[in-house]
């Protein structure tokens, strides 16, 4: 994984930290119960793209965090109570609706 | 070919007097003809295949994106691009993804880089000559998925020109419209049309290299147009607002907002207006 945490951090590493941020403090805003499924399923998302996406792949890290920063705009008006996922499977079948 | 026979057998009757019979016998001889059309050559037998490269790149498949071919026959194909496009995605390649709404030029759906120009596919013909058409998405923007770019900052820019009517004192009649001569509603020709395609902003360098900044020639064609609006009494507020190195003074007068529009709307000409009525309210 190699994660650089130590004294520099590139650009992109900043990014997707402050997004993390930035969703952790949303959440913070939530109520209780809403707050924990928010902050399992950050962290785990970010968690699990961490540990997939190649470190050199900027196109699809930029993507990412284009895609968080819309979501947290959305998670921050506080009529949001939370986030979920809905994973339709492989695109290729033509019945999941490409 | 039938009717030349048909002539004929006419022609034959009229000047010898045959018995009925024999004429009725001629009739059917020269009426089974037309049926046996098999010479006929139909538009089927010969195809034209002509060559689509279309950039495809997938969030689910994050590698590099590509251009894709794909041979379609122009004679089993409407004549707009956006024909090619629904027929590929139909029978060749469902996961190939594009915006598109109306198919009539008005909605600005399927704006997309076709050979280089910006413009909608619904209104761009295909070129039937042999050479390989590219399929690109607009220029210089953020891609969702193949032909898909993100517009909210281009919608964002629009939204912050505040595009609604603006008033002060209330008006003459409540309730009722607010009037306007014929020749002030003519000031808006010309930019009430804009269907926010994005196609010449897209097509702006100057929109390329500064594009949070720079509004962009449609959102400042649509600030004229309610700046020119003779209902609208916030001229003065709105001309302040975007007077603004960034927000209007990017503009250099590349004029490749005109050459890109689709609907031949002349976003340079507007922002040229601006100018002029932003120099005008500097030395009065």
């Amino acid at each position: 994984m190699g994660a650089s945490s130590g004294p520099r951090l590139s650009g992109m590493q900043r990014q997707v930290l402050s997004l993390y941020r930035g969703f952790l403090r949303a959440a913070r805003l939530k109520s209780a119960e809403d707050r924990h499924k928010i902050e399992s399923l950050v962290s785990n998302e970010f968690r699990h793209n961490a540990n997939n996406v190649d470190r050199k792949n900027f196109l699809y890290i930029e993507y990412l965090v284009r895609r968080g920063r819309k979501q947290l705009d959305q998670l921050k008006s506080p009529d949001t109570v939370g986030l979920s996922a809905l994973n339709m499977g492989p695109s290729s079948s033509i019945c999941s609706a490409g | 070919m039938a009717t030349g026979l048909l002539r004929r057998a006419f022609t034959g009757i009229s000047s010898s007097p045959a018995p009925t019979a024999a004429r009725y016998v001629l009739l059917r001889a020269f009426a089974s003809e037309p049926q046996t059309d098999a010479a006929v050559p139909t538009a089927r037998d010969t195809s034209k295949l002509k060559t689509f490269s279309i950039y495809r790149w997938s969030p689910d498949n994050p590698t590099k994106p590509e251009l894709k071919e794909y041979k379609i026959d122009l004679k089993e194909c409407g004549p707009m691009v956006l024909d090619a496009l629904i027929k590929i995605k139909n029978e060749m390649d469902p996961s190939l993804t594009f915006r598109r709404s109306c198919r009539e030029g008005i909605c600005g759906s399927c704006a997309m880089n076709i050979d280089g120009c910006n413009g909608l596919a619904c209104l761009t013909k295909i070129e039937s000559a042999g050479s390989a058409t590219t399929i690109t998405p607009l220029p210089h923007m953020f891609v969702i998925k193949d032909l898909v770019v993100d517009m909210t900052n281009f919608y964002n820019q629009y939204k912050s020109i505040e595009p609604w009517l603006k008033r002060k004192t209330p008006a003459e009649e409540p309730g009722k419209e607010i009037l306007q001569t014929k020749k002030d509603r003519a000031k808006l020709d010309g930019m009430y049309e804009c269907i926010l395609c994005a196609c010449c902003s897209t097509s702006c360098p100057s929109y390329w290299w500064n594009p949070e900044s720079y509004l962009g020639p449609a959102a400042l064609l649509h600030a004229n147009r309610w700046i020119v609006d003779s209902r609208d009494e916030y001229t003065e507020e709105r001309l302040d607002a975007i007077n603004d190195e960034y927000k209007l003074y990017r503009c250099h007068t590349i004029l490749n907002c005109a050459r890109a529009c689709p609907k031949g709307l002349n976003p340079g000409k507007q922002i040229q207006h601006i100018k002029q009525l932003q120099l005008a309210g500097a030395n009065a």
